[in-house]
């Protein structure tokens, strides 16, 4: 089957825009993974517990002294 | 001797953009874009952008899902005889592919880009939009568009849900606004392509009704329609200017609307015009109609200049605040 030149230029301008729609959806998906990735991990360490200072040893000799 | 073999399509890239429906995009876009900025919150900027792409791509497939369904009715309608699958550009079952493929990733890259919710109510719109709507209302009942207008009223409750992953009342106001709107809209074009839809065989509501049934419930629906669309302007939503134009803009309508139920517009159906070259697929073919028709021309195209108007003010209005442009105002 001989394909004429019209029906050739289509093909070739439809797979085009088809290559650029896939590289279009690959880079926003990794936009999306990234934006994601960055919004969890700010999210995990605002609610991560503050690390309470130690409380301050009391031993029977300090007990009283101000 | 005649050459047999199947040929291949000569479909061009620009026939595929036009499979989304870009005009009926752009309004979904502006609809999606002012739920989104509306919505309390905060969201990366470009989230947002993508979220917003999504909705867009998300209407323009289900657009594609249309035309792929209903070539052969557009085919009979002189408005839509030069959509792509219509004109036997585009292969029926490619649109449905394209449309297909376009849903799946706009779904899925919402969902993955915002929430599930916004996702879910994309896929409603969709499905409800090609399946409920083309496939079953519009050929059933002189309500289609009532029913169905409930899929062209859902960018803004997705752009808002896409920003706080719910769908609060505000957002539903939104969504009633454009639900109350598109019987008028859509019956003020309806009334001067009636033509058209009696050869299609859609019982759109001049051709089951008649024209006069159908001027009065343009009017009746326009007078709901103004004080719904006043209410964003009393409550939170919106402020002084957003009252300023739904008042006055929704006095002019009811004004139009009024207009048109004392006019005669849609007793007599349009004949193919012969001036000018056939209005097929052309701009024009909307705006381009006999003089007793100019009252349903007028509200049609003053309809959707009063949706962006109300929208536009909303934006106005809620953008100062907007955590996208202030992030530190949330």
């Amino acid at each position: 089957m001989r394909l004429t030149q019209e029906e050739l230029t289509a093909r070739k301008r439809r797979n085009l825009w088809i290559a650029l729609g896939l590289v279009a959806f690959m880079v926003l998906v990794f936009l999306t993974t990234f934006l994601r990735l960055k919004q969890n991990i700010a999210e995990s360490s605002a609610s991560m517990p503050v690390a309470e200072a130690p409380a301050w040893p009391v031993s029977p000799a300090n007990e009283g002294v101000s | 001797m005649t050459d047999t073999r199947p040929r291949l399509s000569t479909a061009q890239p620009g026939d595929y953009f036009q499979l989304l429906k870009p005009r009926v995009m752009s309004l979904v876009i502006f609809t999606a874009v002012t739920g989104l900025l509306v919505a309390p919150g905060q969201m990366n900027p470009l989230v947002a952008a993508i979220a917003i792409l999504c909705i867009a791509v998300g209407a323009g497939a289900a657009g594609a899902l249309n035309m792929g369904l209903e070539g052969e009715t557009d085919a009979l309608m002189k408005r839509t005889r030069g959509r792509p699958v219509a004109a036997g550009r585009v292969n029926k079952n490619d649109a449905l592919a394209y449309g297909a493929v376009l849903s799946l990733f706009s779904v899925m890259l919402l969902g993955m880009n915002t929430n599930w919710f916004a996702a879910g109510l994309l896929a409603l719109t969709i499905a409800y939009y090609a399946g409920f709507y083309t496939l079953m209302l519009k050929r059933r009942t002189p309500q289609n568009i009532v029913i169905g207008g409930a899929a062209g009223a859902l960018p803004p409750v997705i752009g808002w849900a896409a920003v706080t992953g719910d769908a609060p009342w505000q957002a539903w106001l939104l969504f009633l606004i454009i639900f109350l709107w598109t019987p008028p809209h859509s019956w003020a074009l309806a009334l001067y392509s009636a033509g058209d839809y009696a050869r299609a065989g859609i019982p759109m509501m001049p051709v089951a009704r008649g024209a006069k049934s159908t001027r009065l419930q343009i009017l009746l629906y326009s007078l709901v329609l103004v004080p719904v669309a006043i209410l964003p302007g009393v409550t939170n939503l919106g402020g002084p200017i957003y009252l300023g134009v739904s008042v006055v803009g929704g006095l002019l309508f009811l004004l139009l609307a009024f207009r048109l139920w004392r006019s005669r517009a849609g007793d007599q159906p349009e004949a193919d015009r012969t001036h000018g070259g056939p209005a097929v697929g052309r701009e024009a073919a909307l705006y381009d109609v006999r003089i007793d028709a100019k009252p349903a021309r007028n509200l049609f195209a003053y309809s959707i200049l009063y949706l962006m108007l109300l929208f536009l003010a909303l934006l106005l209005e809620n953008l100062p605040a907007s955590t996208l442009v202030c992030p530190s105002c949330a």
